[in-house]
């Protein structure tokens, strides 16, 4: 995921027929192979930078995660070249046979000294990491901002907690987070087991049903950055993402307030073709009678970076395409389709809720 | 003369082709006139008394006493099966005493087949027979309605049978009368009280009404008695009943036991759903002010009617309008009694 964009799904095809249907010489194919296998190559280092790269941190933890990532992958080359410097020492310099004691000496550091202190110290090292890994923390603690977690299939349910843990609102696939605060998650789940992994702000955590899990993240620097469920919970598992906008704290609590606000501006032509067709049976949209509760809050959804929980950009047409079919998109969605309403109906509700900020 | 393996090749070879030839000839009868031979006739039926006592091992019959089955069943008996098998009221017509087989007259037949076998010759029909399948193969319920009525269809009086069926009875000299059968006949004010599996088509919107008129038309909505009942209507009449209907005024009938524990079961549901889940506000779509006509209204439909839709809805088997599927979706996490609440709360809800 390098290159900052946040949705996942839909350009697939975009990519294939630029491929398909060329016709290509022979050293221009020589060439294109070329270019691919070093393309190829390069794939790996794409995921050392982005909006959802562990090696890119930007918490505390995660930063801790990318230390003990590069201490084991020097450690480990250390170890190779070695290995590897021992066995071209054996293949090609040392052709003489050394002696039975020496043989046994170099048995007894080679193979048991020499592995047991580097493994020792670098287990030791993770050891001692991992409390920073993942703070303990208890949802008692006073004064955490804290924020709900849903994993739903195949979506995130996010509900804005007050310190004291009463409710303030309710979003989705979207978590906005002050910069510089421990933000305390609970995490669960009314279906199957997901995992709540946010890879630029610390580890994984997974959230399972009849249970509440919680974890802490802070974000250390403001950002863009995308979470993904990263425990596999049915057909679009890979089509279960969500941004992570981490903001300044003064930014925060102006965004909480303005989310908390109910009496909020809307096209009412559109909020009426949307409340016609029942969308507001399973949707919410604050300040209207839409207050659904199954799918997706959709307050602000013109807002959000991405729609359908980080599958497609958030234009019009992306909205429009996935009201028509949403099945198409996501496979296995609750959903249904709705292709089948008056013209131009299906337009009029993108734009309504492209309109919702 | 000794039989060698050749001669059997050859005639393993030549017999099929003399079987052809022979059918090519045209040398044997199909007319119904001169019947089967007597050995012809007894392997026939046979064959088919065994297949059906065979096929009905793996079927188990529902208790059918309950009685909101008959009328449904009694109306499409009049429709499609008393013109070949005759009813309380009138004798096979002669013409189809001249079929081979001929119909039988149910009344001593009856009794001869359990009511797992009656539903397997009414749901598939008998090969060979004229005996036609069931319209569609999705709807069991019907069929078993219609077993239920066969039951009582051996010495039932024709004042029953008229009641049952809604048949019109014949009309006075000089008197000009509708069809003998028409949609008034199950959905007249009069039938459909609240206790029938019937709904009341009366105050409906004009809009459903005709969308799903159309949908029985193209099979749609699977219903053997529906499909079969608007097969008979002109497609052009659809406007016409879809209007007539959604004129009348939908009777307020409060005579029906209201148990108050369900019907507050019930309003929860339709007012707030259950999102936990995944089961929305009946009333987030329907009744509600400006909402999309094809969503019907449901206030006031009988409970039976009101259960078995949403029991049709949940099993993923009612089709209907171009919306159908959203209820599909919206029906797929209720359970049982959560059904017979929300039915018995829009029963006795008034709009």
């Amino acid at each position: 995921m390098s290159g900052g964009r946040l949705y996942g799904g839909a350009s697939l095809h975009d990519g294939m027929s630029r491929i398909g249907g060329a016709y290509l010489s022979r050293s221009a194919q020589r060439g294109a192979v070329l270019r691919a296998a070093l393309l190829f190559g390069c794939i790996p280092l794409s995921s050392c930078s982005g909006v959802q790269s562990a090696l890119d941190p930007a918490g505390p933890e995660a930063a801790n995660v990318a230390t003990l990532f590069y201490v084991m992958l020097v450690g480990g080359s250390l170890i190779w070249i070695g290995v590897v410097g021992v066995l071209a020492y054996a293949s090609r310099l040392g052709r003489e046979p050394h002696s039975e004691r020496m043989a046994g000496w170099v048995i007894l550091l080679c193979g048991a000294v020499g592995p047991a202190v580097i493994l020792g110290a670098l287990l030791s090292y993770a050891v001692w990491l991992m409390p920073n890994l993942r703070p303990w923390t208890s949802s008692g603690e006073p004064g955490l901002r804290q924020i709900e977690v849903t994993g739903e299939q195949f979506w995130w349910r996010a509900r804005y907690l007050d310190p004291s843990g009463a409710p303030l609102f309710e979003a989705a696939n979207e978590i906005v987070m002050p910069v510089g605060e421990r933000v305390l998650f609970t995490l669960k789940s009314p279906d199957v087991i997901h995992s709540f992994w946010i890879p630029s702000l610390g580890g994984k955590m997974d959230a399972i049903p009849g249970r509440i899990n919680a974890v802490t993240l802070e974000a250390s620097k403001a950002g863009l950055y995308r979470g993904a469920c990263a425990e596999f919970c049915g057909p679009s598992h890979a089509l279960m993402a969500f941004t992570v906008k981490a903001v300044e704290p003064a930014a925060f609590e102006e965004w909480l307030d303005e989310r908390a606000a109910v009496d909020r501006p809307s096209d009412a032509e559109g909020l009426a073709v949307f409340l016609r067709h029942g969308c507001g049976a399973c949707h919410t949209i604050a300040g209207t009678q839409a207050n659904g509760e199954i799918g997706p809050n959709l307050t602000a959804v013109g807002a959000r970076e991405t729609i359908a929980a980080g599958t497609l950009p958030n234009t019009t047409e992306a909205i429009a395409r996935f009201i028509r079919n949403p099945e198409e998109i996501k496979p296995g969605v609750h959903m249904p389709a709705f292709d089948m309403l008056p013209d131009g109906d299906v337009e009029m509700i993108a734009a309504y809720l492209k309109g919702l900020k | 003369m000794i039989i060698r393996l050749k001669h059997l090749v050859v005639a393993v070879i030549a017999i099929p082709f003399l079987a052809l030839l022979i059918g090519w000839s045209g040398l044997i009868g199909v007319g119904a006139s001169s019947g089967h031979w007597a050995i012809t006739d007894w392997f026939l039926h046979w064959v088919m008394r065994n297949s059906t006592r065979t096929a009905a091992l793996s079927i188990e019959a529902p208790p059918l006493e309950d009685s909101t089955m008959l009328p449904p069943a009694a109306g499409h008996y009049e429709m499609a099966c008393a013109m070949c098998h005759g009813s309380p009221v009138t004798p096979r017509p002669e013409l189809v005493r001249h079929m081979l087989p001929v119909p039988p007259d149910l009344g001593p037949r009856i009794p001869t087949w359990t009511d797992e076998q009656l539903f397997q010759i009414v749901q598939h029909g008998v090969r060979f027979t004229g005996m036609p399948a069931w319209p569609t193969q999705k709807r069991p319920d019907e069929v078993w309605a219609m077993v239920a009525f066969l039951r009582q269809l051996p010495g039932m009086s024709a004042d029953r049978y008229y009641e049952l069926s809604g048949l019109y009875r014949p009309p006075m000299e000089g008197e000009v009368d509708d069809l003998p059968l028409s949609c008034e006949s199950c959905h007249s004010a009069r039938k459909v009280g609240p206790g029938s599996l019937v709904p009341s088509l009366a105050g409906q919107s004009e809009e459903y009404l005709l969308e799903s008129l159309k949908a029985y038309a193209n099979n749609e909505r699977p219903s053997g008695i529906m499909q079969m009942a608007i097969s008979l209507l002109p497609n052009d009449s659809f406007p016409e009943l879809a209007h007539y209907y959604a004129t009348q005024t939908r009777p307020q009938d409060s005579a029906a036991p209201v148990d108050a524990d369900l019907v507050e079961r019930g309003r929860i549901l339709a007012q707030r759903g259950r999102s936990e889940d995944k089961i929305p506000a009946c009333l987030s779509c329907h009744e509600k002010p400006g909402s999309n006509p094809v969503y019907p209204r449901i206030s006031g439909l009988s409970q039976p009617y009101l259960e078995r839709q949403l029991h049709l809805f949940n099993e993923g088997i009612r089709g209907g309008t171009e919306y159908s599927h959203v209820m599909r979706e919206a029906a797929n996490y209720l359970e049982d009694d959560d059904i017979v609440a929300a039915a018995a709360y829009f029963a006795q809800r008034q709009e």
